[in-house]
């Protein structure tokens, strides 16, 4: 079942990118979770042989492309992360949601702050509390997108 | 266990490679053009995206029409027609000003044309990126956008056309932090350059001499210097200045008239060929 595999990898990724470009309320931007990341986190955690560096940056690209940003600078920061997922993963595998989810904001930290670095290179100020605010909303929800991710995974049979 | 090494190896090298080719794309994407393609094609296929995004918006806009009551569109209706009325009335005296001042401007010999073409545009998604201010909108290469293409709405000056693909486009608002406008005072004439902080309600006019003429109130409008920007449009209204005594100038806070966070109907104005030096 190779093409309903990557089907539903595709579609979590679309939906991660939806939720990415959602409108929401001007204060309440700076705490949006990134989205995408969290769900590539899941995919290269479960499968890393599949999702590995390559989508992070493929993905990544898109990403930067409908944020506005710099071609590569969410791509930079994706690959990094994806990368030392990929090292830990089995790791990673065996701990308690509540481990995996501290683990998680270490990673979006790590992604923010390449980000904000090259925000910063560029000279634009970047904002406090959007620094912190987005990976740790990202930690609270990654137990609810491990769980539906891997049920759908199971349901899918795709391993 | 013996097959594991070979593979995370092959990892490193494969991260080590993309880490670098991110780098070189940022650089490249910072400096030059030539990623603008990439940008563009990519927007194409995160069209439709932007308008599945938008659609409950429109939905609920749809519906609102829709549901409003006979009474409720009656009222508009006569409240619509007045103000049709009112601004035929302008309309005509305006046409009579604008062909004075044409003939006037021809006996000048000045070649600047008067009528702006415009597109009606509205906003898809406004793109999250905290530390920006670009909005998406739903027209195109197609409908005639083009880079550098000022923004307006219905109150004054919204931004510029940055990105453009063949179905929407990307506008860079006056409040962005790279974001730069010329303007003049409409009071005195003194020409100044209002730049973006960042906050939708804020432009920072600096560096103007602390003998210049300016009150709290006065109002903006794009000088047409530099042929970006249309002239005579307005853009802002002083709300503060700031005299630093310990050096000679003085920095002047303007709140735009546009409304950059609410307005969902935009107008792209296609710049004069007479004015525009490109």
């Amino acid at each position: 079942m190779l093409n309903l595999r990557y089907f539903v990898i595709f579609l979590s990724l679309l939906v991660g990118l939806i939720l990415m470009i959602l409108p929401l309320p001007e204060p309440v931007q700076v705490y949006r979770p990134h989205w995408v990341a969290l769900i590539l986190i899941y995919w290269n955690m479960a499968l890393p042989d599949r999702v590995g560096p390559w989508i992070a940056f493929i993905i990544g690209i898109i990403v930067d492309t409908s944020q506005g940003t710099l071609i590569g600078q969410h791509a930079l920061a994706l690959v990094i992360i994806i990368y030392i997922n990929q090292n830990f993963h089995q790791r990673i595998r065996v701990m308690s949601l509540v481990q995996q989810a501290i683990y998680v904001f270490g990673l979006l930290v790590i992604s923010q702050v390449i980000i904000v670095w090259v925000e910063g290179i560029m000279g634009r100020p970047p904002p406090i509390l959007a620094f912190f605010g987005a990976p740790f909303v990202g930690m609270l929800i990654w137990p609810w997108v491990f769980i539906m991710l891997r049920d759908i995974r199971r349901k899918a049979s795709i391993n | 266990m013996n097959q594991l090494h070979p593979r995370e190896q092959n990892t490193s090298i494969r991260t080590l490679f993309l880490v670098s080719l991110c780098v070189v794309l940022m650089f490249v994407d910072q400096r030059f053009n030539h990623l603008e393609v990439v940008r563009s094609n990519i927007s194409l296929v995160l069209a439709p995206l932007r308008y599945l995004v938008s659609l409950p918006v429109i939905t609920v806009d749809w519906a609102n029409e829709w549901l409003s009551s006979h009474t409720d569109i009656l009222n508009e209706n006569v409240v619509l027609k007045a103000d049709g009325r009112i601004l035929n009335a302008r309309l005509q005296k305006m046409q009579v000003l604008q062909a004075e001042n044409t003939r006037l401007r021809n006996m000048l010999g000045s070649s600047r044309k008067l009528a702006d073409q415009v597109i009606v545009a509205e906003l898809l998604s406004v793109d999250q990126n905290p530390y920006r201010q670009l909005i998406e909108i739903n027209k195109g290469t197609n409908d005639g956008v083009a880079l550098g293409h000022a923004v307006i709405d219905d109150f004054g000056i919204m931004g510029q056309v940055i990105h453009v693909n063949q179905y929407t486009s990307t506008t860079i608002l006056i409040s962005d932090p790279e974001h730069a406008i010329p303007v003049q005072f409409i009071r005195s004439g003194t020409r100044s350059v209002a730049f973006g902080n960042g906050s939708v309600d804020q432009l920072e006019l600096r560096y103007l001499p602390a003998t210049a003429d300016i009150e709290v109130g006065d109002e903006l409008v794009t000088s047409g210097l530099g042929g970006r920007f249309p002239a005579d449009y307005p853009v802002a209204k002083v709300i503060s200045i700031a005299k630093d005594l310990t050096r000679g100038f003085v920095t002047v806070l303007a709140k735009p008239l546009a409304r950059l966070d609410s307005s969902r109907e935009v107008l792209v104005v296609k710049p004069n060929n007479g004015i525009t030096p490109e």
